[in-house]
């Protein structure tokens, strides 16, 4: 917020002096120096509306000689101040030169007093009930500031509805609901669907939806954090728990590249054997990467970690070809005999939620059985080694994005797949940042664009090559930004296309200067959480294509669901003679393997992942363990151990000292350098909770951002943009969606989850579809490359472009066309 | 007592609302002038006269008018025809009988600022007169006065008419400038200000005037500024249409000089008190503003000149609109307060705690304490929680809800007193003329 | 749909203002005047054409008084009852009115023909007792002129049923 341009303008509060950034809100302004305004309605992320009128202080000016603009001084020689002669709502005033402001006063505690029992007046006063209830903002301020005992009569009081469904996961009432339109603006300002309002008028003002679908968005559990009261709980959560019962342990989301930082509440509970279980998820500060936000899929997803489908114990496949369970002593020397024997003819596929950790181990024990075969899955994305080069620099905060500065989005449907992105470049877009979508289709993204250019299925690098001939005004915008981000997907593309791409955008950025420098450079939308430490760690997607074209006697398949991604996996897994599998559920890969390794998701265990913009970030043990399950890395040392390849390290902190002495981008890395954290603004939760919402202060350490080499000075290269692509009278281009049916969503607990996936379809162009003689809504047969044919239901909506279909990935349970290729579609 | 028609020329000219009629009569003549003249000497002689606005502040308006930057390209001039204020009927009259007056001053306080749109916002239930006001906006056009290179001077403005959907508080102007933009009629945070770039409509700068203020501006400008500062007193210029109802046998709109008395008012042109009875209070600031005791046909009260600075001065009430409720002997004005709080409860845009909660509130315990039910120190409450609403509400309907529940008990307070404890209290007051059930 | 019936009349509310949501308004009495009250049909087609968020017309529907949410009589008869009104005997008149109707407040009469409410101060205070009927002002009233208009009404409605005439809407461009 604070640059070096900023003019500072000197503002007394309560009778100290302070230097603030010229326009500085002023309730902001007193946070920033601990004085504390109360408020409702007003929020440090979203526009003051002065609604609550909780904020109201005593304001003037000092007085200055017009002429000479000397200040004018008292009998005793005191700055003279000319007060406002009504209170003023700090919400709604910046800062400017010679302001005073009176946080508090007889007139300011009375007004507050007011307010609060003005509140009081229509509210339920359930808080022994309420899931708010010992973290809620007026409960917290009508202790602090409120009357001691409300005047009105109870009978007079409003009786609402309790338990209206705003949408599926979002419950509101409207007792509770004190009319200051945080959610409203939130889904407005910030999300940027207004799917919430006001309904009627004065008393009767109540929140509503009639949008379709209600209130689903993939942001709506935000709103629950930064409701003041009671009023907006979760589906998952409501009646769960109380907050006091609860510890809150730092943890992060690991379904996308974004890397949000999250807090775990968690207790012992009887539904879980007496051992601790999540009780829910939020979002935890950390502003650099997800601010105070988070999406629905992470909040709403930690039921999978319950799953019934989890794997309990080791196994290993008998001769006869039965697995049966097995210490994890005999099934740890199984598979190391299996990899002592297999004379270096073994390889490692990794999938998208391996931590750093685990990585590393995988890499450590391949070497020691003679490989460097590692592969990244799913094979889709290529580019991190570029990203490494030119990703965004060190302290990029998409925050800071605005006026002058411009984002490309390019070749990826941002909302889909890295929410908290989107949600991030729309607020720049906003604050006036220039903001270029580029696709071959139509995304959501497209709405908070200031251009939107579309290029032929496929052709993303050469779109982006020709972008300067094509759209000069727009490419203009973007070489003459001062700051330039760039986020490159793989949308439409083969693996050899998305290099080209990725090549493309690292060229333009280090043409126009907008690389190692702090709000410049490329982050690529890779799928899942830890693709960039796939890359600093030595793994690959071309090795993963490499090693399904050669395949080795032993593979090793470390969290990585290639059957359920790939529909040609069970053709080239065939090829290979063993397969060892690490896994937490009880999956098609499983069913193949010799052995089979238990393995903890990110709940159970303590780890760490490098997120779309490079930063190194540790997450904690929350939950109790399941069954014999233990992390990745620990099975994988045990196996090294049992190999001879030294001692298994005892925890994840040692492991990560191993990787900081043996990979130069980790310096710095270490587990205390992660837990670092530092003052961020707006303040966030415990007292501050009125001020910027539930979402938890960050305890965990904000982690650490590896330097790209464009940040270290090297000079970085221009490559060779091969352009690739797919032809073909109709080309079937895989896409993602952030509900699909992954594991995360299959989880029994998470039918709350379930629900919200859509039905598997694809999306035809009208001419193509009056071609084929297919209707909206027709059940088709869609063929692409080698994949089984799958039956959907067609879309004819205009999404799709002419000779392009698009078939969204894991909507059902047979895996759809990984990558794009020719296709089919005939009516069934 | 005369009363002076420089609004209500149809009273001296029939069928003044005809075009031909209004222009044969001088109509359009000052547009004429103002176009000949700069903008800036526009605005310099209405400041000279004097004029205030008549939507109820007063506030001076040619100053107004000079706030707008005129280095902006698009600005608008909104003309406030909202009329909703319990007791208030006169703009309503100025659009049926004399609409071109409206439309020619607002088309120079358009030229005044160089605007480029002239808005009228009517508010719903005008829906028959902002139809008939369409067909004299083209009735104009015809005339070559609105539109394109307006009476050939090169100067360009269109005007519309937009009507509310009830809603008192579209009256309130920044509440006006969203629900005109298709938004909740609720106010805006102030600053920017409307006149201000970012505050106005659509975020330009622009001049929002009463219909009654807008109407006299065509008269200022043909007479000069000096003509109409004879008319009344030096802070209380020009003539002023008071809308008399309630309890009087001739309820209507009276134009007269400013600084006519209260009693010429009523007793002279409304013709008395209904019935030959005595006076008990007057509202005359419709709804809003602080009832004013009056003992009687012979309270010398009743001798005070209506101007802005006397009925402040001396009966500590507010001229604002000039919407006279006249409430005669008979009269409970505890049940005065009850049906007040009624309407601003229901007219409250709920947007700030304070007035959402506090008419609901004050509506509530009204209820109890007409039932019967209440006791004495409810009274007592409900004067308090009035008092903690003044000047902490976002916008000015806050204070307008508190001050006749402040002032009623304050006037009088036998009236709630009679109340407490009283099992079977009629609800509605003793009167014929207003019994209701 | 809207859009195609009264094409005329949308493109000229359109065309009095630079953004597409100011039009919500008019076209919500539009639609109202189509569909005899706010329904849901109404509240996504003003949506489409304003290019809004349904829930944000709902919004809009629901804070001005004069949409109606429900179903009305096809005479809606709102009854100015304020303090001016009021001080000359709209509140017995309103309640007579209601009780020769057989209608609770608010309610509308078994042949779907009337609905009674009483609504703030609507500008006619000199004129009262006074009602608007669908949005059009009834002055100076009292229960025999009332009584003669209500049979003119029934009237009107029982000669449109037999096709002789078309009802007079309220109508603005
Ligand atoms: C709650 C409220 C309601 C108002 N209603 C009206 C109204 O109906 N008509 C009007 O002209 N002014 C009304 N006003 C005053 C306007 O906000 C504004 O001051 C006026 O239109 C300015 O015009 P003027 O300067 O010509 O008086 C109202 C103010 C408030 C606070
Ligand atoms: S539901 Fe919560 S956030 Fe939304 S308006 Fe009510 S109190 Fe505010
Ligand atoms: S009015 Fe300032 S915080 Fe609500």
């Amino acid at each position: 917020m604070v640059t070096a341009m900023t003019k500072l303008v000197k503002v007394i509060i309560d009778d100290r002096e302070y230097d603030f950034p010229a326009g500085m809100n002023l309730v902001d302004a007193a946070k920033q120096v601990d004085v504390t305004i109360p408020v409702f309605c007003y929020h440090p992320k979203m526009k003051p509306v002065g609604m609550c009128r909780m904020c109201l202080v005593e304001v003037g000016n000092i007085q200055k000689d017009r002429a000479t603009g000397e200040v004018l001084l008292d009998d005793s020689g005191n700055p003279q101040i000319r007060w406002m002669p009504k209170l003023q709502t700090a919400c709604t005033m910046n800062v400017s030169d010679g302001l005073v402001l009176r946080s508090t006063s007889k007139a300011v505690d009375e007004a507050r007093r007011n307010v609060v029992e003005f509140l009081l007046t229509s509210h339920p006063l359930d808080c022994p009930i309420c899931d708010k209830g010992g973290e809620c903002p007026l409960q917290n301020q009508t202790m602090e500031y409120g009357p001691g005992e409300s005047r009105m009569n109870f009978e007079d009081k409003k009786h609402l509805d309790k338990h209206v469904p705003l949408g599926d996961l979002i419950f509101l009432d409207e007792e509770r609901c004190i009319q200051c339109g945080r959610c409203v603006r939130f889904q407005a300002e910030v999300a940027g669907d207004d799917v919430l309002a006001f309904h009627e008028r004065g008393r009767d003002l109540q929140i509503i939806t009639v949008s379709d679908p209600g209130f689903d968005t993939y942001f709506s559990g935000n709103t629950t954090d930064i409701c003041p009261v009671g009023a907006l709980t979760t589906t998952d959560f409501r009646f769960g728990a109380r907050p006091w019962e609860m510890n809150s342990v730092p943890t992060l989301c690991n379904h996308c590249p974004v890397g949000c930082n999250t807090s775990a509440s968690t207790r012992l509970d009887r539904d879980f054997g007496g051992k601790t279980m999540i009780k829910r998820i939020m979002a935890r500060q950390n502003e650099q990467v997800n601010e105070i936000w988070m999406c629905d899929k992470g909040r709403f997803g930690h039921h999978f970690t319950r799953s019934e489908d989890r794997l309990l114990q080791p196994m290993v496949r008998a001769a006869g070809g039965s697995l049966s369970r097995e210490t994890w002593a005999d099934a740890v020397a199984a598979a190391a005999k299996l990899l002592g024997d297999a004379n270096g003819s073994v390889a490692v596929i990794a999938g998208p939620s391996a931590t750093n950790e685990d990585l590393f181990t995988l890499k450590q024990l391949a070497a020691g059985v003679g490989s460097t075969r590692l592969g990244a899955w799913p094979p889709t994305h290529a580019g991190a080694d570029l990203v490494a080069k030119v990703g965004v620099g060190k302290g990029t905060n998409l925050s800071n994005l605005g006026k002058g500065d411009a984002v490309l989005v390019i070749a990826t449907d941002l909302e889909e797949e890295a929410p908290i992105w989107r949600l991030r470049v729309k607020t720049a877009h906003d604050r006036g940042a220039y903001v270029v979508v580029a696709n071959a289709r139509k995304t959501r993204m497209d709405d908070f664009a200031d251009a939107v250019t579309m290029y032929q299925t496929g052709h993303a690098a050469t779109a982006f090559a020709d972008l300067r001939k094509q759209h000069p005004e727009v490419a203009e915008r973007l070489i003459n930004a001062n700051n330039l981000v760039v986020f490159a997907g793989a949308e439409g593309l083969t693996l050899d296309g998305s290099r080209a791409l990725m090549q493309a955008c690292a060229n333009f950025l280090i043409e126009t200067n907008h690389v190692g420098r702090a709000n410049n450079g490329l982050v690529g939308v890779f799928p899942g959480a830890n693709a960039m430490g796939q890359h600093y760690l030595g793994f690959s997607p071309e090795a993963t294509r490499d090693i399904i074209a050669n395949p080795p006697k032993v593979l090793i398949l470390a969290q990585a669901d290639v059957v359920a991604d790939d529909p040609a996996a069970a053709a080239w897994l065939s090829k290979v003679e063993t397969v060892i599998s690490l896994s937490l559920f009880d999956d098609e890969a499983t069913r193949q393997a010799k052995v089979v390794l238990p393995v903890q998701s990110f709940a159970e265990r303590d780890g760490s992942y490098t997120n779309g913009e490079r930063r190194v970030q540790r997450f904690y043990t929350a939950q109790g363990p399941i069954g014999e399950a233990i992390p990745a890395w620990q099975a994988v040392a045990r196996i090294a151990e049992k190999l001879g390849q030294g001692k298994a390290r005892l925890s994840a902190a040692q492991v990560m000292n191993d990787i900081v002495a043996a990979i130069p981008a980790f310096a710095g890395c270490k587990y205390s350098d992660l837990a670092k954290v530092e003052a961020q603004f707006p303040q966030v939760g415990g007292d501050d909770l009125y001020y910027g919402g539930t979402s938890y202060k960050n305890t965990g350490g904000l982690g650490v951002q590896i330097a790209s080499a464009a940040d270290n000075g090297e000079a970085v290269a221009l490559g060779d943009v091969k352009a690739d692509a797919v032809k073909g009278d109709l080309i079937v281009v895989p896409t993602v969606r952030l509900y699909n049916r992954e594991r995360v969503f299959q989880a029994s607990e998470a039918q709350l989850m379930a629900a919200r996936v859509a039905a598997p379809y694809v999306e035809i162009n009208a001419e193509d579809a009056a071609r084929l003689a297919i209707h909206d809504g027709d059940m088709v047969q869609v063929s692409a490359g080698a994949a089984q044919p799958v039956k959907v239901r067609a879309h004819v909506n205009g999404a799709a472009p002419k000779g392009t279909v698009l078939l969204p990935r894991n909507l059902q349970q047979t895996a759809t066309a990984l990558t794009i290729a020719a296709g089919t579609v005939t009516k069934v | 007592m005369k009363t002076m028609n420089i609004i209500y020329r149809e009273k001296d000219i029939p069928n003044i609302r005809e075009y031909d009629v209004y222009v044969a009569n001088g109509g359009y003549d000052a547009l004429k002038k103002a176009l000949g003249q700069k903008p800036t000497e526009v605005i310099d002689t209405v400041k000279a006269s004097n004029l205030r606005g008549r939507g109820g502040a007063g506030f001076p308006t040619g100053v107004k008018w000079s706030f707008i930057p005129q280095s902006e390209p698009i600005k608008y001039v909104v003309v406030n025809c909202d009329e909703s204020e319990t007791g208030t009927f006169k703009d309503r009259q100025i659009i049926e009988n004399n609409p071109h007056q409206l439309i020619e001053g607002a088309l120079i306080a358009a030229y005044a600022i160089q605007a480029t749109a002239v808005y009228i916002y009517l508010r719903g239930e005008f829906w028959d007169q902002a139809f008939d006001l369409d067909a004299r906006i083209e009735e104009a056009r015809k005339g070559g006065m609105v539109g394109k290179n307006i009476a050939g001077s090169g100067y360009n403005c269109e005007v519309y008419t937009h009507v509310g959907a009830g809603a008192y508080i579209c009256g309130e102007e920044s509440a006006l400038l969203e629900s005109l933009e298709g938004k909740l009629g609720q106010p805006r945070v102030r600053p920017p200000f409307p006149a201000n770039k970012g505050g106005g409509l659509y975020g330009e700068p622009t001049v929002i005037n009463n219909v009654e203020t807008l109407a006299n501006v065509p008269w200022i400008i043909t007479n000069g500024p000096d003509a109409f500062k004879k008319i009344g007193t030096e802070q209380s210029a020009g003539t002023k249409i008071f809308c008399v109802s309630g309890n009087v046998e001739k309820p209507a709109n009276y134009e007269v000089p400013m600084g006519t008395t209260i009693r010429e008012l009523l007793f002279d042109l409304a013709g008395g008190i209904s019935g030959g009875r005595q006076i008990k209070a007057l509202l005359p600031s419709g709804g809003s503003g602080p009832i004013i005791r009056i003992n009687g046909n012979d309270d010398p009260i009743l001798d005070t000149p209506c101007t802005y600075e006397d009925i402040a001065a001396k009966t500590g009430s507010i001229l604002g609109s000039a919407s006279f409720i006249v409430i005669d002997e008979t009269v409970d004005i505890t049940w005065v307060a009850s049906k007040v709080t009624k309407f601003f409860k229901h007219e409250s845009c709920g947007k700030c705690t304070p007035c959402r909660e506090g008419t609901y509130w004050l509506d509530k315990t009204l209820d109890r304490i007409m039932r019967g039910e209440a006791k004495e120190s409810d009274v007592d409450l409900i004067a308090n929680v009035a008092r903690n609403m003044q000047g902490v509400t976002l916008c000015a309907l806050g204070d307008f809800a508190a001050n006749p529940i402040i002032h009623t008990i304050k006037n009088f307070p036998e009236d709630f007193k009679s109340h407490i404890g009283a099992a079977k209290t009629p609800a509605a007051p003793k009167t014929a003329a207003a019994a209701g059930d | 749909m809207l859009a195609e019936k009264y094409a005329a009349r949308i493109d000229q509310i359109f065309s009095k203002y630079p953004t597409k949501r100011s039009a919500v308004m008019p076209l919500l009495h539009l639609a109202q005047e189509e569909f005899g009250y706010v329904n849901e049909e109404a509240i996504q087609q003003v949506a489409v054409l304003c290019d809004m968020d349904p829930t944000q017309v709902q919004s809009i529907a629901g804070f001005y008084t004069m949409y109606s949410e429900r179903p009305k009589g096809k005479y809606w008869l709102q009854v100015c009852t304020d303090l001016a009104c009021a001080l000359r005997g709209a509140d017995k008149f309103h309640k007579e009115l209601k009780e020769h109707l057989g209608v609770e407040e608010g309610g509308t009469t078994e042949d779907g023909l009337f609905t009674v409410e009483h609504v703030m101060c609507l500008a006619a205070c000199d004129k009262a007792p006074m009602l608007q009927c669908n949005f059009h002002f009834e002055e100076n009233l009292d229960m025999d002129k009332m009584k003669a208009r209500i049979e003119a009404w029934r009237a009107e409605a029982a000669a449109e049923k037999s096709g002789a005439k078309k009802a007079s809407a309220k109508t603005k461009a």
